[in-house]
């Protein structure tokens, strides 16, 4: 207690410091004088009485210092008095203190930031206990990723031992609901889920109660709900009275009953979910009995405690392999049982979301170089920076600062300007992490994006800013430490350049990192122009995509249609086509069952009429007449379809040149009679036009794939997609008109997003583009932290050796000679970065492999501008230390110290 | 004694010096009450001698010690002379720290001398 009194005593000496100090003065003033009467009481002269006064105290100082030291602590105290030091230092050089702590203020800024939102979207645990527990159920067929049917599903969960329990999900991003008492429908981020889910994960509801297996029941017709804690502050202002409060989904009526904790959002990390829905209540029954269709995406489950992922692996495959076989099917054809597997994953942090991991990893590796960028050029700045101090360190060392103390003061500077610039970082990150959030995950993820400042975040803010602050001080300060006493401040005088190596070193790491990351902004670059000039076989420009659902009939998911409710959805879109080509703006309008770009990698059989045994698959869509005008593009033979090509008419379809060139070789393709592979449809159907090849879902398909349309109206499929040509400048007047349109002749016609052809195209660059952004923008960064510091080099090695250019000056040196000089130097160091990056960057453009598309990761031309690059930054940066060498004056330079 | 073994470089011995001082302080202000550190100098030169003789600067890391460590309190007052001078005086954890001391004094010297009382056949 005693001692912990005084230590807090001591820690705030700082601050009352200068009072005590006054106070001690004051009192040895006193005793002293006290004393000296005491003495002249007893008959001393008052000179003699005072010095044996002082005389008898003993030394003052060394008791004030005494004193002092008692007073505080003196580690503190000079520490406190060091980072004093460097922060008057750096007032006194403002320049250099700005610049070096905005350099790395950037780094940690932008590695923070990517981190942040890297935690929270895919590095982080689900919030149920145990996560580590979790596993995913992952059905492989002969090593490939698989689906798993729903009655195999069923077969595997009841006989299983190894899990606590295994739940299926499917994700309903837009699952439209009309609340009670409301009549505008909306749309909420739904997960259909098996009923054991919440159990499963081992969750207590905030309010009310979570789904069990007695609400997974097919066909009652009724279900319930469980709502996030986020959905229910924000559609019901956190009212109980929500529990109890229906909404129907299709037909069926669901009830609140309950509400999760609010740090569970969902299985998935980074994806938020509103609202929990049984599976089976909501499923058609033949979709449930079905093993050819899946209806739900993710499968997880938990360990039971004790058993280990691997001898659950082995039960769940053997399982597998027993109930995939279907043994309605005959014994031929079948897939051998010994190539189905289950793979289990482990499930912490939910189902994963592989792809956008890899993007953010590979950005979070580009930010993590700048940083280090960064941070090696604080480095060389300070030693640079030390060496033109090297004549004050000497001066102070001679008035007997110990080594150490001089080490520790350079130590300070940099740990004062890391911490400095790692705040300035964290507020940086702190700043830009939404606006990045934004960017770097889809929309759906980001509306229910929660960005706590976890702890990870903050530790890795505090490891890059103590990396940071390790390199920027201990390098100078080892460097300050080496230098010889001895030679005293005649060492200013020789030509030895102190540090010289270390920060050419130094230089030309920075150079091999820049190198890769100009690289990586070289290979993207070409990717997105390779990509984004390329001919999709379609003319984007001014096409309206409408993504649309239509949700008349049918109460489940995938309940079959009736003849009549085919034709009357038949004649309903025949009246809202030609609605929509009425309406002011719009040049011409198509529906259709797909659409371009849909995502969507729907294939039928086909059989050719001339060779029936021959059967072949064909990427398939309905569309209404004057699509291909509407889309641009181009019938090579034939005709499109028109409005007379309706259910009774000869039935016709359209196919691309692909489909001619592989099935039908040199012989024209019109005219051929095709029907589908499928049973109980045999109906023949004659090809009327040819049209030229184009990108099916993605700019990155290098083969043309065989396609063939069919009109709309002959096979009446639901549409989800309908396009518009509309005058430029009508866009968004258009989509207005349109979205209305559909609504008055069908409310349950939904129009649920609304882009341009041309974005729904780029849609999936966004990854290439945001990573091309990301390497850009970082990579500008590496290059100009890179220019600082080869600068830093070169201004600090011209100052080193103003003495001797002097003395060659005098000698008859032409000033060209001396600026060639520092070019050359320049360039040299140039070059061994580049030849020392060169590999680096093989291994950077190899990892990005998977992005690239039209170029090689070792793309020669690529490396070769990225060189070049790097040659001109070196020479813009060496071009005033250059200058300044070459204007020495030799008469200044042999005064110069 | 010499007072020199105050001095810094002779950590252990200085301790020990440091505290027979602080007792010595203690036990000063406990009989005498309120003091500046120049009485408190001249007290203990009065009973010790030469102890505190030379070098009465020792005394003011001291009394700082027992200070932070809420031993004695002081407060400004008014010397002899008329002039502002610091004054000590025990709190009352200084004067419980000052009987634990007493009797830990007490028994440590007991011991000792019973020690140095010593004969050979007493350890046979």
């Amino acid at each position: 207690m005693r001692t912990l009194r005084r230590f807090l005593f001591r820690l705030a000496n700082p601050i009352t410091r200068r009072r005590d100090e006054s106070r001690l003065r004051e009192e040895i003033e006193e005793h002293l004088r006290l004393q000296t009467a005491e003495n002249m009481r007893i008959g001393m002269a008052p000179d003699e009485a005072r010095r044996q006064a002082v005389l008898k105290f003993g030394a003052v100082e060394a008791f004030k210092e005494r004193y002092r030291d008692q007073r505080g602590l003196p580690i503190v105290a000079q520490t406190l008095q060091d980072i004093r030091y460097a922060l008057r230092s750096l007032r006194r050089n403002p320049g250099f203190a700005a610049v070096t702590i905005l350099i790395l203020a950037l780094g940690i800024g932008a590695t923070t930031a990517v981190f942040t939102v890297l935690n929270a979207s895919v590095l982080s645990p689900l919030r149920v206990p145990n996560p580590d527990e979790l596993v995913i159920v992952s059905p492989r067929l002969q090593g490939e990723r698989h689906i798993i049917f729903n009655p195999v599903f069923e077969a595997i969960r009841e006989s299983q031992r190894s899990l606590v329990g295994m739940f299926a999900t499917s994700q309903q991003p837009f699952l439209r609901v009309v609340m009670e008492g409301e009549t505008a429908p909306s749309y909420v981020r739904a997960s259909l889920v098996s009923g054991d889910y919440f159990s499963v994960l081992e969750l207590t509801p905030a309010l009310g109660r979570l789904l069990s297996e007695r609400d997974d029941v097919g066909g009652s017709g009724s279900c319930v709900a469980v709502i996030s804690d986020s959905f229910w502050k924000r559609r019901f202002g956190g009212d109980r009275g929500a529990l109890g409060r229906n909404f129907q989904v299709r037909e069926i009526s669901c009830a609140i009953v309950g509400v999760t904790p609010s740090s569970f959002s969902g299985h998935q990390a980074g994806t938020a979910t509103d609202v929990w829905l049984p599976l089976r209540p909501l499923t058609d029954s033949k979709l449930l009995a079905s093993r050819s269709m899946a209806f739900f995406g993710g499968v997880m489950g938990r360990l039971r405690p004790g058993v280990d992922i691997s001898q659950a692996e082995t039960e769940l495959t053997s399982l597998y392999q027993r109930h995939s076989q279907d043994p309605s099917q005959p014994e031929q054809g079948r897939v051998r049982a010994t190539d189905f597997g289950i793979r289990l994953i482990p499930g912490a942090r939910g189902l994963e979301r592989r792809q956008l991991q890899e993007l953010l990893t590979l950005i979070l590796g580009c930010a993590v170089a700048v940083l280090l960028i960064g941070t090696i050029n604080v480095a060389i700045l300070q030693v640079a920076r030390g060496a033109t101090r090297l004549r004050e360190l000497e001066t102070r060392a001679a008035l007997g600062a110990d080594r150490l103390r001089l080490l520790r003061q350079v130590a300070a500077e940099g740990t004062v300007i890391a911490g400095l610039g790692g705040v300035l970082g964290i507020a940086l990150a702190w700043v830009v992490t939404p606006a990045i959030a934004s960017v770097l995950v889809p929309g759906d993820v980001a509306a229910g994006f929660e960005m706590p400042l976890a702890q990870r975040v903050l530790g890795m803010a505090v490891m890059t800013t103590t990396l940071a602050s390790l390199v920027g001080a201990l390098l100078p300060a080892a460097r300050v430490s080496r230098f010889n006493l001895q030679v005293g401040p005649a060492s200013a005088r020789t030509m030895t350049r102190p540090g010289q190596r270390l920060t050419r070193a130094l230089v030309v790491a920075q150079f091999a990192l820049a190198l890769s990351l100009v690289t990586a902004m070289g290979l993207l670059l070409r990717t997105v122009v390779g990509l984004s000039t390329l001919d999709p076989g379609f003319r984007p420009d001014n096409v309206v995509v409408l993504d649309v659902r239509d949700e008349r009939s049918g109460s489940s998911f995938g309940v079959a249609d009736t003849p009549e409710a085919k034709s009357e959805r038949g004649a309903r879109y025949a009246v809202v086509e030609d609605r929509l080509k009425a309406l002011p703006g719009v040049q011409a309008a198509s529906l259709s069952w797909l659409g371009l770009f849909s995502q969507q990698d729907l294939l039928i059989g086909l059989i050719d009429r001339d060779a029936p045994n021959d059967r072949f698959e064909a990427h398939v869509d309905y569309v209404s007449a004057s699509y291909f005008e509407t889309v641009g593009m181009q019938i090579v033979q034939g005709r499109g379809f028109t409005s007379q090509d309706r259910e009774g008419s000869r039935r016709v379809a359209v196919v691309n040149e692909a489909l001619v060139r592989q099935r039908f070789g040199a012989v024209d393709g019109l005219g051929r009679q095709l029907a589908q592979d499928y049973k109980g449809e045999d109906r023949p159907f004659e090809v009327v036009g040819i049209v030229r090849d184009s990108k099916y879902n993605n700019l990155r398909e290098t083969a043309s794939r065989p396609m063939i349309w069919m009109p709309l109206l002959q096979a009446p499929f639901r549409i989800t997609s309908v396009s518009l040509r509309v005058q430029p400048g009508m866009e968004s007047a258009v989509v207005r008109e349109a979205e209305q349109t559909m609504t008055s002749i069908d409310p349950y016609l939904m129009v649920r997003q609304a882009k341009t052809l041309s974005a729904q195209v780029s849609e999936h660059l966004s990854r290439e583009r945001l990573l091309f952004k990301a390497s850009w923008s970082l990579g500008g960064l590496a290059l100009f932290l890179a220019a600082i510091g080869l600068f830093g080099t070169l201004a600090y090695g011209v100052t080193q050796r103003v003495r001797e250019m002097g003395v060659r000056l005098a000698l008859g040196a032409q000033s060209r000679t001396l600026l060639n000089m520092v070019l050359a130097e320049a360039l040299r160091l140039g070059v061994i970065g580049l030849i020392v990056g060169i590999p680096l960057a093989l291994v950077v453009g190899n990892s990005l492999r998977g992005f690239l598309f039209g170029v090689a990761p070792q793309d020669v031309v690529t490396l070769t501008g990225a060189s070049l690059v790097l040659i001109v930054t070196a020479f813009l940066a060496a071009y005033l230390p250059a200058r300044r060498a070459s204007r020495v004056d030799p008469l200044t330079a042999l005064r110069y110290e | 004694v010499e007072i020199s073994l105050l001095e810094t470089n002779m950590s252990d011995k200085k301790d020990v010096q440091q505290g027979t001082l602080a007792l010595m302080v203690l036990k000063t202000l406990d009989v005498l009450g309120t003091l500046h550190g120049y009485g408190i100098a001249r007290r203990i030169e009065q009973i010790s001698g030469d102890l505190l003789a030379v070098n009465q600067g020792t005394l003011y890391p001291v009394l700082l010690k027992l200070e932070q460590e809420g031993a004695i309190a002081s407060e400004w007052g008014v010397s002899e002379n008329n002039r502002r001078a610091r004054f000590y005086r025990l709190t009352r954890a200084g004067r419980k720290q000052l009987q634990a001391e007493t009797r830990n004094w007490e028994e440590t010297t007991a011991l000792i001398e019973r020690f140095f009382s010593l004969k050979e056949e007493d350890l046979q």
